[in-house]
């Protein structure tokens, strides 16, 4: 029994997958990840989120990659950039660290994709130093803030707009 | 057993706790180390346990705890003139303080309706259309089948159960649901619960409610016993921490460990975390047997007081706990059933011990050894206390009521002496916490120690022997013994005198 909702994710996604498609922020992606037949896969979502204009990660457009449990959207997607992201709040293995993603925590079942990407982008150039996930990315943010935002506009250059 | 020397000595105990009944104006209770002898014996003797009856705390059943709770909902709803479910809300903020509630509502009525979650109105109008989308599944439904919180954000039916229910399997933390809108900080009650869960999820939510408010309270904790469903409520400043539940568990309410008196909470912490640090060490060292002193045989202790006797054809009779002969222990030592002096142990067995081995002795781990292995042993002979008693009260009592001619309120004694001798081993075993952490050099301390512990562990011997094995004449003869009254009168006798209380 996974609280009731059990079901119920295939068919938020589905509508999560036609809001988007009707309307989503500029430079974002998201779509559910299709296999080399052809067939898609709800449960797994590939994305882009763009840096914010104006701040050292403007340029970038960072791969995300959403994975829902059958227990969507009572407990949250887990969202992974690759392994070894430059970020304080990102987990070497890559897992964002965010309130709302946190399922004893923030997240509740009516935050959206859209929410979520959106709040992620937040998230990269408003990183939140009580939560450290990387020791790299926190020292750097806390002690040598010169370095830091080098690297952050290094990662950016990194991950150019895919044409 | 000669029981004219048994009686001479319970004699000499009373005229003892008359000598200590006057205060020795060494008192201090507070644990830094200082002595008191309480004498609750003084005044009434009837009064066997009354260091249980000054209670500072009460015992409560599911029921009370219940009717508790449905009290203090009802008097914060009424005095705030807000729904029951919202007072609970609120009450459960406040970790179950009626005051609390009240100090802040009244300052900042706002406030607390804000970081509570109490709307007074709703945020959102639901719009006068015949369908509604759910913000979770994003399915439209008709307008009757959606549900909302205060704030009136629609979720359906389905998703609303499925939201709450992952909630409540996610444990207490349901008790602060809040609407499943992320902007949205309405609190989400019991009555939402029982409109939209299974009756599997409105149980374990209100089981939830009930536990929160034992354990989100600073008065009141669960009884620590395994299975045991009572809970206490403490007065908050009271001199002792000593709670006895229902269950007859008795635990200390500032650590929850076992009753420890006399010794402090941090002492029985050291000690605790010592034993599980050496304890694979002493299970070796004391493994459940010992050889016969004579025959050398294996002994397993079965029984609760230190005086053994060997099996046919043996029957060398001898001490548990320094292996000396039963008859020519207690001469030596001074004490008739004394056992307990370090010092007075390591020379005995020390007689014929060279210069090197008196060095050993100060080893600390023999020292460790010393105190645990009397520890420990003082710990068993309360557990088999315990079982003794159950079955004394299970079934002895009236076999010997039947033996006796005696009716069972006239037996009363019994029960009586058993409490007294439970209660005493665990004050004992716990001066061998006590002892194991009082500086070697203060000898006059010490001294005056062991003394107590000496008095203390010898008139309990006294009364563990007789109520567990001079009982089994009477329990075995075939019809009224002539002398069973002067057996009450003896064990009634022993009972009192171990009313001497040791606070250190």
């Amino acid at each position: 029994m996974s609280g009731g909702g059990g079901g119920i994710a295939r068919g938020r996604l589905a509508e999560e997958r036609k809001a988007w498609r009707k309307n989503h922020p500029h430079g974002f992606v998201a779509k559910p990840e299709t296999a080399p037949d052809g067939s898609v896969n709800l449960m797994v979502w590939q994305c882009t989120i763009p840096g914010k204009p104006g701040t050292d990660w403007e340029g970038g457009y960072f791969p995300l990659t959403l994975h829902f449990s059958e227990d969507y959207p009572s407990k949250p997607p887990k969202c992974k950039f690759p392994p070894n992201f430059f970020h304080p709040n990102v987990y070497p293995s890559g897992t964002v660290c965010l309130s709302i993603l946190n399922e004893d925590s923030g997240w509740r079942p009516a935050i959206t994709v859209k929410q979520i990407l959106v709040g992620i982008q937040d998230l990269l150039d408003q990183p939140n130093p009580a939560d450290p996930a990387q020791t790299d990315g926190y020292h750097l943010f806390i002690q040598e803030p010169t370095e830091y935002k080098r690297r952050v506009r290094q990662q950016a250059k990194q991950y150019p707009p895919i044409v | 057993m000669d029981s004219e020397d048994d009686m001479h000595d319970a004699n000499d105990v009373d005229s003892l706790d008359d000598f200590y009944s006057g205060d020795t104006g060494m008192a201090s209770d507070d644990g830094d180390g200082d002595y008191e002898f309480i004498d609750n014996d003084t005044d009434d003797s009837d009064d066997s346990t009354s260091h249980r009856q000054q209670q500072n705390y009460t015992i409560l059943n599911e029921e009370d705890i219940r009717q508790r709770q449905e009290e203090d909902i009802t008097k914060i709803s009424t005095v705030l003139s807000i729904p029951r479910v919202s007072a609970s809300i609120l009450l459960r903020h406040y970790n179950w303080s009626v005051s609390k509630v009240h100090d802040a509502w009244f300052a900042d009525e706002e406030k607390v309706r804000k970081a509570v979650g109490l709307l007074e109105r709703p945020i959102v109008q639901i719009p006068n259309i015949k369908e509604l989308t759910c913000g979770i599944c994003f399915e439209a439904y008709p307008r009757d089948r959606m549900y909302a919180a205060a704030c009136g954000h629609p979720f359906c039916g389905t998703c609303w159960t499925g939201y709450v229910s992952t909630a409540i399997n996610d444990g207490p933390g349901c008790l602060m649901l809040r609407c499943p809108d992320p902007s949205c900080g309405a609190a989400v009650g019991q009555d939402m619960i029982n409109i939209l869960s299974c009756e599997e999820d409105k149980q374990k939510y209100s089981r939830y409610l009930l536990r929160s408010y034992i354990e989100d309270n600073r008065k009141t904790k669960w009884c620590p016993a395994p299975g045991c469903d009572f809970a206490v409520d403490f007065v908050v400043g009271s001199a002792s921490y000593d709670v006895s539940c229902n269950c007859t568990h008795s635990f200390c309410w500032n650590c929850t460990e076992e009753a420890h008196r006399p010794v402090d909470c941090s002492t029985v912490a050291k000690w605790i975390l010592k034993n599980s640090a050496e304890s694979e060490n002493m299970n070796w060292i004391l493994a459940n047997s010992k050889p016969c002193p004579k025959c050398k045989r294996p002994i397993e202790k079965n029984q609760g007081c230190m005086h053994i006797t060997c099996t046919p054809p043996c029957k060398f009779e001898f001490c548990w706990l320094c292996l000396g002969a039963w008859s020519d222990h207690g001469e030596r030592t001074g004490g008739f059933y004394a056992c307990n002096r370090y010092e007075t142990a390591k020379q005995e067995g020390a007689y014929d011990e060279t210069e090197k081995r008196r060095e050993m002795a100060k080893n600390s781990l023999e020292r460790y050894t010393h105190y645990y292995e009397r520890w420990a042993t003082n710990q068993s002979s309360r557990q088999k206390a315990v079982t003794d008693l159950q079955q004394m009260q299970n079934v002895h009592i009236e076999k010997l009521s039947d033996k006796q001619c005696q009716p069972e309120s006239q037996l009363k004694f019994i029960t009586e002496a058993w409490l007294q001798i439970i209660e005493c081993r665990r004050v004992l075993k716990w001066t061998y916490a006590y002892g194991y952490y009082l500086p070697e050099h203060e000898h006059a301390k010490r001294q005056f120690f062991e003394y107590l512990q000496g008095r203390a562990e010898s008139g309990l011997e006294r009364l563990h022997q007789c109520a567990e094995k001079e009982l089994q004449v009477y329990l075995n003869a075939e019809g009224p013994s002539k002398d069973f009254n002067d057996f009450r009168t003896k064990l009634a006798g022993l009972t009192r005198g171990r009313c001497l209380v040791l606070h250190l």
